[in-house]
């Protein structure tokens, strides 16, 4: 698999993770990383340097939005919810993912279940 | 021999760490600092995170630390990600739009007061009157504050939010230096003396009923520095 094939592939999984949760609850960043690694168990893991530019591109196409808010303790986060935009995306990219793993799994016995 | 880059594992100020690191995005300031502001955040999270298991502060530091392997990578995608189309956005939610609503509010109300019958209060100084539209500059502080107030909600720096609230009379002093050459070329030099006149009535005193009402919403830092967890 070429590294470009390949980094598309974690680029979209890790947009179809971040719209997934980002539609549940507003959440900054770090907690953004920890939940997908914690609800992945360890499968998907971002780092700081992953994370961020892929939430700012997809700050720029509209899909989440940014916003500094402060916690019940005072403390400053930048919280990013699901725009309309976003949510529309995320069926059709949930659509293109089962489609995806279905070829796969008929072409080399792989399931995504 | 400590590193003397790496940041103190007891108070690490990762503000400090992530600017120096990413250098010059050649970005706008403010966004800039938004951006560097939500790393150092993301780096004394994760530092807390390792803290909270126990971990001493000098692995903390280094866990936090491997967050990223190439700073010039991240500072070059990122750059990518914030590009001239988002930094168009910003200044239109942060500037002009606010600008926008604030000519728009203080001539809507200009145009209601006449519409009403209102007529200016006229003082005479020597040949020349001044005039003082008292029931509009009573409004125009909730001018200014409405465009100082939208430029603050879009995350914009105290100069965006200035420029936001004073919009009406800048607008008119722009308009003003662009048909005074005119007006001297037809009437001659005296005619700078009604000049200053207009100035002082359509810009200073407006401009300081504006300035009343944006001020509030000049002072609050909308882009918060990282802050180690209270």
């Amino acid at each position: 698999m070429t590294k470009r094939i390949r980094s598309k592939i974690s680029r979209g999984s890790g947009e179809l993770a971040i719209l997934s949760l980002l539609a549940e609850e507003p959440l900054y960043g770090f907690e953004i990383a920890r939940q997908i690694g914690e609800r992945t168990g360890g499968a998907l893991k971002f780092t700081l340097a992953s994370l961020y530019p892929l939430l700012y591109e997809m700050e720029k196409r509209g899909w989440v939005e940014g916003r500094w808010q402060a916690n019940q303790a005072g403390r400053d986060r930048r919280y990013y919810r699901l725009t309309p935009r976003g949510r529309k995306q995320l069926a059709p990219l949930k659509e293109e993912w089962r489609a995806f793993f279905q070829a796969l799994n008929s072409l080399a016995g792989v399931s995504h279940a | 021999m400590p590193d003397a880059k790496m940041p103190d594992p007891k108070n690490p100020d990762w503000t400090k760490l992530v600017r120096e690191r990413m250098g010059a995005l050649g970005l706008p300031r403010d966004i800039q600092e938004n951006v560097v502001n939500e790393l150092a955040a993301h780096l004394q999270e994760t530092y807390e995170a390792a803290r909270s298991e126990r971990i001493k502060e000098e692995e903390a530091v280094e866990l936090a630390l491997q967050e990223v392997n190439d700073w010039n990578v991240l500072a070059t995608k990122i750059q990518r990600a914030k590009s001239e189309e988002e930094i168009m956005n910003h200044r239109t939610k942060s500037l002009w739009l606010p600008a926008l609503a604030s000519i728009l509010a203080a001539s809507v109300a200009m145009t209601l007061l006449q519409f009403a019958g209102v007529r200016p209060r006229l003082v005479w100084t020597g040949p020349m009157a001044m005039s003082f539209y008292w029931p509009w500059l009573a409004i125009l502080p909730l001018c200014g504050a409405l465009g100082a107030w939208l430029s603050r909600r879009d995350q914009g720096t105290v100069r965006s939010r200035l420029i936001a609230g004073l919009a009406p009379v800048l607008w008119l002093l722009f308009l003003a230096f662009l048909a005074e050459p005119l007006e001297i070329a037809t009437s001659g030099l005296s005619h700078l003396r009604y000049f200053g006149y207009g100035v002082a009535n359509w810009v200073a005193i407006p401009g300081f009923a504006l300035l009343v009402g944006a001020i509030p919403f000049l002072w609050e830092r909308n882009i918060p520095a990282a802050q180690p967890q209270r």
